[in-house]
């Protein structure tokens, strides 16, 4: 297809650990399109921030390695481009959003320091220029007052204040393509509302591709347009959201959906998949969901499923379909 | 490596940032230790001492032997004295006089004039063999930590095998070799005294590093080198500057132990030359040994006492 901008290939990243080899992920495989927002969804530790911070191999190295597969973008390989080349990739091209907003603000430095640095990285602007494009892209995230925002530090700003200057240093640059990892997850719900609102403008306005990343199926139904649902490392079920919400094919999937909480059928206990997310030092054999699985069959424990489409959109790991 | 000399001139301006408020918020918590502001009181009161004293007073060098071994103002002491033309000793009282308040040694020098010149030549060893020691120690324990890996094993066992390094000995013997001058005792002792620090800034660090800013910052196209001075170091720096407070008083200290054991430079008075020349005069002229020392004294003790005044204020768990 022409319109994506950025495909992942059988990604493997593995972390050489003293205990082991952690395969953190294992044989990704997902397209972005140009405006679209997909979706990465699991639970903790299926490999989703790792497949995001290995688009921009900013995992520790050592211990990490990625040992296969293509990161296409832009007609270059991700994976073989020197760290001189991926370093003007980052935050220009590919800008992330991390999670903890507290964290990713470096404590000691102001607000202006940091965004107006970011800008002085990549953009040959003088420092009146960078001043004013760092105040207009404060005020754009809605942040009140954004000249003296400016002269704060970090600590001086609320959680969902932090959140919006992140997203605002991100797209300082005007990246092609904004990951997200996990934006909503440590803020509280009027915040997530607001910070949904701004991706959703983001789309709107800018066309922006975006990685989403998300445990919260929710999030995912409001403002994903395609969902990748990973297990273990792999993508089990690629499909639009509206799909796989009404009609997920895997196992997990559908016990995630089962998972979310139904307001039409209060006092009900709410459900869980039994178990919990593998060992990554010791993954099972075959399919790694098959410990978990209320559907398991005896090849699950043997073989590992091969991809197969549903529909033309709609492709599902999982040996009840093939 | 991951810098060049440019870089680190650069770097270091990177590290500097407005940050007044910063300043302003540390003294607020600082004062409230009075220890701490006698401490930075009397530091400054060195330096001013160190750097315009020496236009007031007499000349440290000239010797008078008309006016040997005067004792300070207020005080009095009776004084052998051989006389030449009745072949006997005759006691004679003698009184410090305000020429010379602090009194002169036994070449008949001012004891102030030598005191002030000594301020100089100490705080100089002092503040800077501890800057090379500071620059070199966070340098060394910033890469190791940010870098990791064989670098890191290759720094550390580096600075282990430097601790191990008996540095009195190393100094006994660099002044053997290169002879006693002031700038070779001041290198070696910055060139030794970096392990400490190289390893407080490396544990720091490796802390740092895994902080979540640190991805954000390479995650928006940071390099190395900017990732170590622009975010790393200003994390640090709360730390350089206690470490740098209480590490001068032992630079101090140590030049004046060499002095004390005769591997001083001579040639430069500094308040360990002084005390030494001072020892073998300690029954007819007490104060010519006891006046360096209780500067060495105060300013050892001024230096510690800001360094953990600063310490404190600088933890965000105590609440001073």
């Amino acid at each position: 297809m022409s319109n994506v901008i950025l495909k992942v290939s059988e990604l493997k990243t593995y972390f050489f650990t003293r205990r082991g080899v952690v395969k953190a992920v294992d044989g990704v495989e997902f397209e972005l399109r140009h405006g679209e927002c997909l979706c990465l969804v699991g639970e903790s530790g299926c490999g989703k921030t790792v497949t995001a911070l290995s688009i921009l191999r900013l995992f520790d190295s050592p211990p990490g390695k990625i040992v296969d597969g293509q990161i296409s973008f832009d007609s270059l390989n991700l994976t073989e481009c020197s760290s001189k080349q991926l370093r003007q990739i980052r935050g220009k091209d590919i800008a992330i959003v991390f999670q903890e907003a507290q964290s990713a603000l470096n404590p000691v430095l102001t607000i202006g320091d940091q965004i107006t640095e970011q800008i002085k990285l990549h953009l040959p602007l003088d420092s009146n220029r960078t001043r004013d494009l760092a105040i207009t892209l404060l005020s754009d995230m809605g942040i009140p007052s954004p000249e003296k925002v400016m002269s704060y530090y970090p600590h001086q700003l609320s959680g969902g204040m932090k959140q919006r200057v992140l997203i605002a240093m991100s797209l300082s640059c005007d990246p092609q393509i904004l990951i997200a990892d996990e934006p909503t997850t440590a803020v509280d719900v009027t915040i997530k509302a607001q910070i949904l609102d701004i991706f959703r403008e983001l789309k709107a306005k800018r066309q922006m591709s975006t990685i989403f990343i998300t445990h919260d199926l929710a999030v995912v139904a409001e403002i994903g347009d395609r969902a990748v649902v990973m297990y273990g490392g792999k993508d089990v079920e690629t499909a639009p959201v509206s799909e796989i919400i009404s009609n997920p094919k895997h196992p997990y999937t559908i016990g995630l959906i089962d998972c979310l909480p139904d307001i039409a059928e209060s006092g009900e206990r709410l459900v869980s998949i039994p178990g919990t997310t593998p060992n990554p030092l010791d993954m099972p054999t075959g399919c790694t969901f098959h410990p978990r699985c209320p559907e398991v069959m005896k090849i699950c424990s043997q073989k590992e499923p091969p991809e197969t489409a549903i529909s033309k959109e709609h492709k599902v790991s999982c040996h009840l379909y093939t | 490596m991951v810098e060049t000399s440019g870089d680190i001139v650069k770097g270091v301006g990177r590290c500097m940032p407005n940050r007044t408020r910063l300043i302003n918020y540390y003294w607020q918590r600082t004062r409230r230790n009075k220890l701490a502001v006698f401490g930075l009181a009397f530091i400054i009161f060195l330096i001013a001492l160190a750097a315009i004293g020496p236009l007031f007073t007499l000349d440290p060098t000239e010797a008078n032997f008309e006016e040997t071994n005067m004792p300070p103002v207020r005080f009095t002491i009776e004084q052998s004295v051989y006389n030449i033309e009745t072949d006997d000793f005759t006691t004679t009282k003698i009184s410090g006089t305000w020429k010379h308040p602090l009194g002169t040694d036994s070449k008949g020098r001012d004891m102030l004039a030598m005191i002030v010149s000594g301020a100089r030549v100490s705080l100089l060893v002092g503040l800077i063999a501890t800057g090379i020691a500071i620059i070199l120690g966070t340098i060394i324990g910033v890469v190791s930590a940010y870098l990791g890996g064989w670098v890191d094993n290759a720094l550390m066992r580096f600075t282990d095998v430097m601790m191990t390094f008996p540095f009195f000995l190393l100094l006994v013997l660099i002044v053997f070799i290169f002879g006693p001058s002031l700038a070779f005792i001041v290198l070696a002792i910055g060139l030794t005294g970096w392990t400490g620090i190289a390893r407080l800034i490396r544990s720091e660090s490796l802390s740092l590093r895994t902080r979540e800013f640190v991805v954000a910052a390479k995650a928006l196209g940071a390099s190395d080198n900017r990732v170590v001075f622009r975010h790393l170091i200003p994390n640090v720096i709360s730390l350089i500057i206690i470490m740098a407070t209480l590490s001068i008083p032992g630079v101090i200290l140590a030049e004046a132990a060499l002095s004390f054991i005769g591997l001083g430079d001579p040639t430069v008075p500094s308040w360990g030359i002084i005390l030494e020349s001072g020892q073998h005069t300690l029954e007819t002229a007490w104060w010519v040994a006891v006046e360096p020392g209780i500067m060495l004294f105060l300013t050892v003790l001024a230096f510690n006492f800001l360094g953990d005044g600063l310490r404190d204020a600088f933890d965000p768990k105590s609440n001073v």
